[in-house]
């Protein structure tokens, strides 16, 4: 099977190089003709089909392309000594296995080979990667070893040590296994020793991982140790290894000399003083090896302060007040010094600054100045003092903060538009401070200049991602979710940010209409996760081929982060439900949902899978504002609570917080596609039994199962099953009141909808010691909503005027728990008239399902009626003219001879244009700053509104519609 | 303070972010983590005292050519961050790595005609020199400098490890005697 010179999978090249060319070109037409005229020659070449195969995929006819690849596997394998076998062939065929997502023939094609061919290293090799592209470590390891024992090299024991080391550390392997790895390890260095040093640092992670540091350390400092080419590498893991053996005073040692290598690597002093102070003998009160040690560690950082001959240095001068703070935590310093200390150190910083500037021959003054005003700023709001500023001099600020930059505009008129502007920040931070303002004061004005600030900043600069982030919330606060969404476009989010930014946007837009760009945002980020799993094995492989193991461990153990991260989990659940939604009027689409949904199951099995597992939160959440710290947390939502309630203090709670509900969301999201068959399902049957004989057998184990997840979904609720049907009936009946509209709500309303479809079947729900008005679980669901959507709306202002609105509410309220209810009316519908047969022998609908007809029918009045309502109230709002709106809004930043409230920072803006001169400026900036419309920044906030109005006005209709439609067939 | 340290494969999520908000070239993540797979000593990301990743530079061996050399592929520092000497620590790190692990007899990169910053940086800081002018190397059709700045090479040939990092750009295909095209377009 010898690869002959100038054939390709057993065919003379020549005869497949056009082939290859034109695939290379795209020509698939061309290369299909040609690779067809080959296989007439060849017509048994599992290579001639391969090629086939690859070029069907690539065509996108992919069941052809899997018929000719099952072709040539039957072929390949079927033990006919004339057929030529290699790995092109294999590897080829590997490929268009891979696309097709079947991994396992690719497999099966390549251990067939390995056998019929044993200790062909090549075949071997592929065979390899083909377990690495499975995640199956074990195999892995096994055909490693096999490859080590016939070539011996020291490469193919690595790959079987890290399929080891892989087992334990994202397998279910044992951490005896590190024992077998050490051994093998060991065998092979004292016969033939270690070339490689990532090979090294396989070893030594190996002994870490079994917190044998003495064997690490006795290594490195022996003829291994050269291996480690990098020295002060070589020290630093020398010093963590001696710190965790616990042997603080040499690990000091280490580290001390690494600084003396490298005077400014802060981590390594860091690492250096934590050494010093963690020998236990420290730990007890006595001072005195304390004082000791920080005297030995402040003449060591005087040495170095000496020693760093170049000025630019920091760590030395920013070790010194890190001793100083340590000092004072230990009771042992002197506060006023540390201050002193501080000051001269920003003194020297800004010099340092200064000077490297001056070098480099850039305008030193104005922008130093800037960049010290900034500082300032920055420091005052991070540490929390402007909270505690009187509304007064909180505006005064936000004044201040855009004088300085209209005024400072001139220093960037030689830069390019895409590089950034010099005091940029400043609108970022006048823009927070504004929406502290609203929220303590309530009054819109401040709301419309922390967006008109940052609009008025894009215009001159469009790729400032600060002020388009800050955007996408206070457009999304203000139902202007359609222009937040354009905001949030315009960030051009792709690839690995799709897993960290789309958080920004994603929450609000799965409790929106806005369907369409919804389902958008869901496949895109679903493509790049999905694509990237299915690549990323390739690349692992490319880390064992590049001899990187320490990198394949840690690529591997990435990919895991990603496979379990909360929002790709999420996405995977609401994906299917926002088809679900989408499809709501039309029963039969439903249940094609459904099926694709192996009924529903799939999602179960996602939340069954991640359980016990802990999930990954990959959202960078450093880059959300103050105000909404979290995407289920919002501050101005509530009330201003002073300064005993800076965000900034609660935000690691709240963090936790909502990582814990992320779990319990998703588990309750999970079971809705499942809750809506059974009950689909359980509707039709409650009318089967009904025009069936008495006694018909009703599938009891639908009810049951449907009635175990009701129990699952209440427990989520944290209510006991029994208790959470009280509370239902309480809030229907008016015994228990409605809260202020709050996501649980949505989830109670749909719990009464499935208790109603499960209860259809069960009729275990008895209502003798309940209020009589409540006469049914039919009764119980139209009275929820009802009473809920009214009540939603009460306390819904006008949506121009009031931001953070209820708006979510009533859409989930329409689009899930009244969805879902009028879907298991068209459920009963269909089997009471089933198509076809619309009028069953002996007339119409059966006696004893007049009852469940009256109850219907009312159900559809009441479902009409509520969709009515929230109609009559999205025309009301859309009714009330633009230029109405325009003015509520834009007179809330007009001052005329008010001397207090909002609309200082709008002048400033507003006059900008005026007193730049077009010299000081440039063309560029002066032609942006013109360009702004503070009237056109309000038009578009209405005009989002309005869009969003809109879609949601569609989706009612069509409910409306739907719900008519079955009246009509009663 | 700011720390220079070599980069994990975690890193990629932060430095991508890093690289949206600092350039307008975004590249694809495959890219990142073909560089960090293939020559991790290469990479060196500066971290914040928070965690937050605010430059990193992503470099590559050269190693079909005769000369065995290094080139800076991107280098990225946020602009919150200037002027801190960063980008002089960042490129340090990774020349001395090629140096040191690889043997590269010396490093080129390419830059933007109209950038004079990262010129200076580069010639007056560290040490490069124009080899030549490659025109309109930029997708928006700018020219580039065609940098490179000598190094000491190997000084000793005892590791032969990186001979098998014979596979260019396309090494992420499953074997180097398919086509190019066939397998990752």
């Amino acid at each position: 099977m010898a690869s002959k010179f100038g054939f390709a999978g057993g065919i003379p090249e020549r005869r497949v190089r056009p082939i290859w060319d034109a695939v290379d070109s795209r020509q698939f037409k061309n290369a299909l003709k040609l690779s067809t005229a080959l296989l007439s020659k060849y017509p048994n070449s599992p290579y001639a089909l391969a090629l086939k195969a690859l070029i069907l995929e690539r065509m996108g006819k992919n069941e052809e392309a899997l018929s000719v690849c099952l072709n040539a596997k039957e072929i390949l394998c079927n033990n006919d000594s004339n057929v030529f076998v290699d790995d092109l062939t294999l590897s080829t065929l590997q490929i268009v296995f891979q696309r097709l997502d079947h991994l396992e023939m690719a497999t099966s094609c390549y251990e067939y080979a390995c056998t019929k061919y044993p200790n062909n290293l090549e075949l071997m090799m592929g065979l390899f990667s083909c377990y690495v592209r499975e995640y199956s470590f074990v195999k892995q390891q096994q055909i490693a070893i096999k490859m080590y024992k016939i070539a011996g090299e020291e490469r193919f024991l690595l790959w079987a040590v890290c399929s080891i080391q892989l087992q334990v550390c994202c397998g279910n392997g044992a951490e005896k296994l590190f024992q077998l790895a050490e051994g093998l390890l060991k065998k092979h260095i004292a016969s033939h020793g270690l070339h490689e040093p990532e090979a090294l640092s396989v070893y030594i992670s190996l002994l870490e991982q079994q917190c044998k540091y003495g064997d690490a350390l006795e290594i490195l400092s022996g003829k291994l140790g050269a291996l480690m080419m990098i020295e002060v590498d070589k020290l630093r893991l020398q010093g963590r290894l001696l710190a965790r053996a616990g042997d603080y005073v040499a690990a000091a040692d280490v580290f001390q000399k690494l600084l003396e290598l490298c005077p400014d690597d802060w981590e390594c002093f860091l690492q250096y003083l934590g050494c010093l102070l963690e020998d236990e003998s420290i730990l007890i009160k006595d001072t005195d090896p304390f004082d000791s040690r920080m005297s030995q560690a402040v003449d060591f950082v005087r040495k170095l302060m000496v020693e760093a001959n170049n000025n630019s240095v920091r760590c030395p001068y920013l070790a010194h007040l890190e001793i100083e703070r340590r000092k004072l935590l230990f009771g042992k310093g002197d506060a006023d010094k540390v201050v002193e200390d501080l000051m001269q150190y920003f003194i020297r910083v800004s010099f340092l600054k200064n000077l490297v500037k001056e070098c480099e021959g850039s305008v030193s003054g104005p922008t130093k100045e800037l960049g010290q005003s900034i500082t300032v700023f920055k420091i005052q709001n991070s540490i929390g003092e402007l909270f505690s500023l009187p509304v007064n001099d909180l505006e005064d600020i936000a004044v201040q903060m855009t004088e300085m930059f209209c005024k400072n505009l001139s220093l960037s008129k030689e830069l390019d538009a895409q590089e950034s502007m010099h005091g940029e920040e400043l609108l970022s931070l006048a823009c927070t401070v504004l929406v502290q303002l609203f929220w303590r004061t309530r009054d819109l004005g401040y709301l419309l200049e922390s967006i008109m600030v940052l609009e008025f900043g894009l215009a001159i600069r469009r790729y400032v991602w600060q002020y388009k982030i800050l955007l996408v919330h206070l457009y999304s606060y203000w139902s202007s979710l359609p222009l937040a969404y354009e905001r949030y476009k315009s960030l051009d989010v792709k690839n690995i940010l799709l897993e960290t930014v789309s958080a920004h946007i994603l929450p609000q837009m799965l409790a929106s209409p806005l369907w369409a760009d919804l389902s958008d945002l869901l496949r895109e980020y679903l493509k790049f996760m999905d694509d990237h799993f299915r690549e990323s094995a390739d690349l692992t492989f490319l880390a064992y081929r590049h001899r990187n193991y320490s990198k394949v461990i840690e690529f591997v153990q990435f990919k895991e982060r990603l496979q379990h991260s909360s929002q790709y989990l999420m996405v995977k659940i609401e994906a299917p439900i926002l088809q679900l939604k989408q499809n709501s009027n039309n029963i039969d689409e439903v249940e094609c949902i459904l099926e694709s949904l192996r009924c529903g199951t799939h999602s179960l099995e996602l939340s069954n899978e991640i359980r016990g597992k802990s999930l990954t939160f990959n959202e960078d959440l450093k880059l959300r504002p103050w105000w909404t710290p979290t995407f289920d947390k919002n501050y101005l939502l509530g009330p201003f609570e002073g300064v005993s309630s800076c965000p900034r203090e609660n935000t690691h709670n709240q963090i936790k917080q909502t990582e814990e509900n992320v779990l319990k969301t998703v588990e309750k999201r999970s079971l809705l596609p499942r809750m809506i068959y059974l009950s689909i399902y359980s509707a039709s049957e409650s009318v089967k039994e009904n025009l069936e004989a008495n006694g018909a057998v009703v599938d009891s184990k639908i009810s049951l199962e449907l009635k175990t997840l009701l129990e699952r979904y209440t427990k989520i609720l944290d209510f006991p099953f029994q208790d959470a049907v009280e509370l239902v009936f309480g809030f229907s009946s008016g015994q228990k009141p409605f809260e202020a509209p709050s996501p649980d709500m949505i989830d109670w309303m749909n719990f009464a909808v499935f208790l109603n479809a499960w209860n259809l079947n069960s009729h275990e729900v008895k209502f003798s010691d309940r209020d009589p008005s409540s006469t049914s679980t039919w009764n119980l669901v139209n009275t929820m909503l009802r009473k809920y959507v009214m009540e939603t709306i009460r306390c819904t202002g006008p949506v121009v005027s009031s931001p953070g609105s209820h708006l979510p509410f009533l859409v989930q309220l329409v689009t899930e728990p009244l969805a879902w209810h009028a879907v298991i009316i068209h459920s009963c519908m269909r089997s009471l008239h089933p198509s076809g047969k619309k009028k069953k022998k002996g007339g119409s609908v059966d006696q004893s399902n007049t009852q469940l007809l009256h109850e219907i029918q009312n159900s559809i009045q009441s479902l009409c009626d509520t969709t009515e309502m929230v109609m009559k109230w999205l025309r009301e709002q859309l009714d009330t003219p633009d230029d109405e709106k325009f003015e509520a809004i834009f007179s809330s930043i007009l001052r005329n001879g008010r001397n207090d409230g909002p609309g200082k920072v709008f002048k400033i803006l507003e006059s900008s244009s005026s007193l730049i001169k077009d010299v000081e400026v440039g063309p560029r900036i002066l032609e942006a700053v013109k360009s702004w419309s503070p009237a056109g920044d309000v038009r578009k906030i209405i005009a989002g509104q309005r869009s969003l109005l809109s879609e949601f006005l569609k989706i009612c209709e069509l409910k409306l519609k739907s719900l008519q439609a079955v009246r009509v067939q009663l | 303070m700011v720390c220079i340290r070599k980069a994990t494969v975690d890193d990629l999520l932060a430095m991508q972010a890093c690289n949206l908000f600092c350039l307008p070239e975004n590249y694809q993540m495959k890219y990142y983590l073909y560089h960090i797979l293939s020559w991790p000593q290469l990479l060196y990301v500066a971290e914040d005292y928070n965690g937050k990743i605010v430059g990193y530079v992503l470099a590559k061996m050269e190693e079909e050519t005769t000369e065995c050399h290094g080139h800076i592929t991107s280098l990225a520092v946020l602009r919150t961050h200037r002027k801190l000497g960063l980008a002089t620590k960042l490129m340090t790190a990774a020349q001395n790595a090629m140096e040191q692990v690889y043997g590269a007899e010396y490093v080129s990169l390419h830059v933007r005609k109209s950038n004079r910053a990262a010129f200076n940086l580069y010639t007056e800081t560290l040490g490069y020199k124009i080899h030549d002018v490659e025109a309109k190397y930029y997708a928006d059709g700018e020219d580039a400098y065609d940098m490179r700045k000598q190094l000491k090479g190997r000084k000793h040939h005892h590791h032969h490890h990186h001979h098998h990092h014979h596979h260019g750009a396309d090494a992420v295909l499953p074997t180097r005697k398919q086509m190019k095209s066939l397998a990752i377009n």
